[in-house]
């Protein structure tokens, strides 16, 4: 592996792979110990088994590009993005740098829990070659990007997990890495800090940094890469324009849910007519069609569905087993399945609600073979008298004179 | 390849910093802080000037002096192999997610430890001074011992370190490996107290004779230093080192995969 001394030359190709393969060797008895050890020369070999999780592997990014790296669980993205950052080496094959990498695999790794969040940033800094001074001049503007400025002298062990990513992150940030390889961690924190962090990356490529992105969200990908490629078993099986690559990459999380597929989600009325709005306090009905192969329903999968505000926060979420012995209807397409579910008395009050369904095996490698998202609103059909985020069941019982009169919740009670 | 000149330079801010570290969360949580690793030898030599004054007399003079010269540079050395051993395992999670030169890990124990021992030496001036025992201008030739014994300590820890990480009983073996070592090193006596055809042998197989005799020479004797003793002492560390470094890097190559 080769490593361009930084102001050298450079190549208008920031990072380059050229048939890289990396061999784990997974011990079924691993010799860890000098008894082991001793056993070992009795019995030479322990039994050891070889796995490539990356197989002559090529491709390029140029500089200020952001590449998706794309793929199923065990595809080999993990490796990839250990080879790109140095953690590992490559067993065969060369990776060509041409640049500081910086590496956001976990936010706030290196942290020592004992140290203050200023000591930690100039630690975190030296770890990426950044001398006192440099860190000095960026102090001020990590600390308010983290929100921090009244922790900054606590030792970080007494840090929310929340205040600890802010500062891993507002740390990444501040690095002017020349590459940049982030894992997912957008997905991390609340709405507000995702979103935040979602600025900063886009500012960090708008600057030219060139950015290696995996995730398993086809649509973050998406949004936010120029170029893809896909992995499967630890081969490289396409790469190029990011919506083509992720094309590629959602035909083959169908392709391999030839076992079943999420056809529809959506909310109904009490009339079973499609809904897009809803009253608080009023029952949702959703309604998930699921097609179903010949052989019928497998009994690993599960059906998940989720609720989230329109901030991105998660504010409900449930997975059930589908039954094998689900009635199905015959159409032209094969066999479709439907599944209703029912929300009692939606404690929530105005604004957009997005229902999230999801079929998943849950076989252990959890693959997702389908999701669909609805929106609908919630808004009241009068005015409403009523305040804050949520719409509870309520009720005031007045008491004047020894007399009671009771006034209760919602327009709808008198349905 | 960067060569690791290189990269010592642009990682040397890390290097300060993993030292600073290992200072500030040694003492963070006690409160006698610094003094706890002055405490420790300056209890045991108090045992040992009990035993071997009293207990058995050996006849030496001034035997804390004699005893503290020889234990202050022991416990730099105990202490950098035991933490300097785990010093890979201990952070296993910063391996496993950014890459720096892994060598920095080990290296920066032996710093630290041996910022412990410097800060400890004014309390054996004190007792020297104590004793009335000569203050000589060959003292000014104790950085140059310094500097060997870091250098010596240097390789062990790069040998032991990933040693450690793919046969984890290392640790205990180093663990009885150092209390052996503290009584075939003359600490606790003086070389010329040993059979003299076995105290040749010491030297020759036991770099931490040669380099406790000259702290003793200097700061208890008052005496000359030996250079070209010295001088062996250190070429057997550099190219100690050097094999050392070797080692290291290709025990390091998958280190990720065994942490």
């Amino acid at each position: 592996m080769s490593l361009s001394a930084r102001g050298a030359a450079k190549s208008d190709i920031a990072v380059e792979f050229r048939d890289v393969s990396r061999r784990f060797t997974l011990y079924h008895e691993r010799r860890n110990s000098f008894q082991d050890w001793f056993i070992g020369l009795i019995r030479p070999r322990g039994r050891s088994e070889a796995f490539w999780a990356l197989r002559e592997v090529s491709f390029t990014v140029g500089w200020g590009e952001s590449l998706g790296v794309l793929g199923r669980n065990g595809a080999g993205k993990s490796t990839l993005l250990k080879l790109v950052t140095r953690i590992l080496e490559p067993t065969a094959g060369e990776i060509v740098l041409h640049g500081d990498t910086h590496a956001m695999l976990e936010l706030g790794a290196g942290f020592h829990p004992e140290l203050s969040g200023r000591d930690n940033v100039y630690l975190n800094g030296s770890i990426y070659g950044h001398d006192r001074q440099t860190m000095a001049e960026r102090i001020d503007a990590i600390v308010q990007f983290a929100e921090l400025e009244q922790f900054i002298d606590t030792p970080v062990k007494h840090y929310s997990s929340g205040m600890f990513m802010r500062l891993g992150f507002a740390i990444a940030v501040h690095m002017d890495p020349e590459i940049l390889v982030v894992d997912e961690v957008l997905a991390v924190g609340d709405a507000n800090f995702q979103a935040k962090s979602h600025r900063a990356l886009h500012q960090l490529k708008a600057q030219g940094t060139t950015i290696l992105f995996v995730s398993h969200n086809a649509e973050q990908v998406r949004s936010f890469c120029d170029k893809a490629i896909l992995l499967e078993n630890g081969r490289l099986i396409d790469s190029g324009q990011v919506n083509d690559v992720v094309d590629h990459y959602e035909r083959l999380l169908a392709g391999a849910s030839e076992t079943m597929e999420l056809m529809r989600l959506r909310a109904l009325d009490s009339q079973g007519r499609t809904s897009e709005t809803v009253a608080p306090g009023e029952d949702i009905e959703i309604e998930a069609l699921m097609r179903v192969p010949d052989e019928g329903i497998p009994d690993d999968v599960a059906l998940g569905l989720d609720l989230y505000d329109q901030d991105g926060a998660h504010l409900f979420g449930r997975s059930s087993r589908v039954p094998p012995d689900l009635s199905l209807n015959q159409v032209d397409g094969g066999n479709l399945a439907t599944a209703r579910g029912r929300i009692h008395k939606l404690p929530l009050r105005e604004g957009e609600l997005r229902l999230v369904a999801t079929l998943q095996r849950t076989g252990g490698d959890d693959q997702i073979l389908g999701r669909r998202e609805t929106v609908i609103s919630v808004r009241s059909s009068g005015i409403s008298t009523e305040r804050g985020m949520l719409h509870l069941d309520h009720e005031w019982n007045w008491s004047a004179d020894g007399r009671v009169s009771s006034e209760q919740t919602g327009p709808r009670k008198g349905k | 390849m960067v060569s690791p000149a290189f990269e010592i330079l642009r990682y040397r801010s890390l290097l300060r910093n993993l030292v600073a570290k290992d200072l500030k969360v040694r003492y963070k949580n006690s409160a006698l802080g610094f003094v706890w690793s002055l405490l420790n030898p300056l209890l045991l030599m108090l045992v040992f000037t009990f035993v071997f004054t009293q207990l058995l007399d050996q006849g030496i003079p001034d035997y804390p002096v004699f005893v503290l010269t020889a234990l202050l540079p022991w416990t730099w050395t105990a202490s950098a192999i035991a933490i300097g051993t785990g010093s890979l395992i201990d952070n296993a999670p910063l391996i496993n997610k950014v890459y720096f030169p892994r060598y920095l890990l080990p290296v920066s124990v032996v710093l630290s430890t041996g910022m412990n021992f410097v800060l400890g030496l004014p309390a054996l001036f004190l007792l020297m001074a104590t004793f009335d025992r000569p203050f000589t201008q060959w003292m000014l030739y104790i950085p140059v011992i310094v500097a060997v014994q870091g250098i010596f300590l240097m390789a062990l820890v790069l040998f032991l370190a990933p040693l450690h990480v793919h046969l984890r009983d290392t640790m205990v073996v180093v663990d009885v490996g150092i209390t052996a070592w503290f009584f075939l090193t003359p600490i606790l006596y003086s070389v010329e107290m040993v059979v003299p055809d076995l105290a040749a042998w010491m030297y020759r197989v036991n770099p931490m004779a040669a380099i406790v005799a000259e702290y003793r020479t200097i700061l208890y004797e008052g005496g000359v230093p030996d250079p070209l003793f010295m001088g062996r002492t250190g070429v057997t560390s550099l190219i100690l080192l050097g094999l050392a470094y070797l080692f290291f890097q290709r025990l390091n190559r998958n280190i990720g995969e065994h942490l």
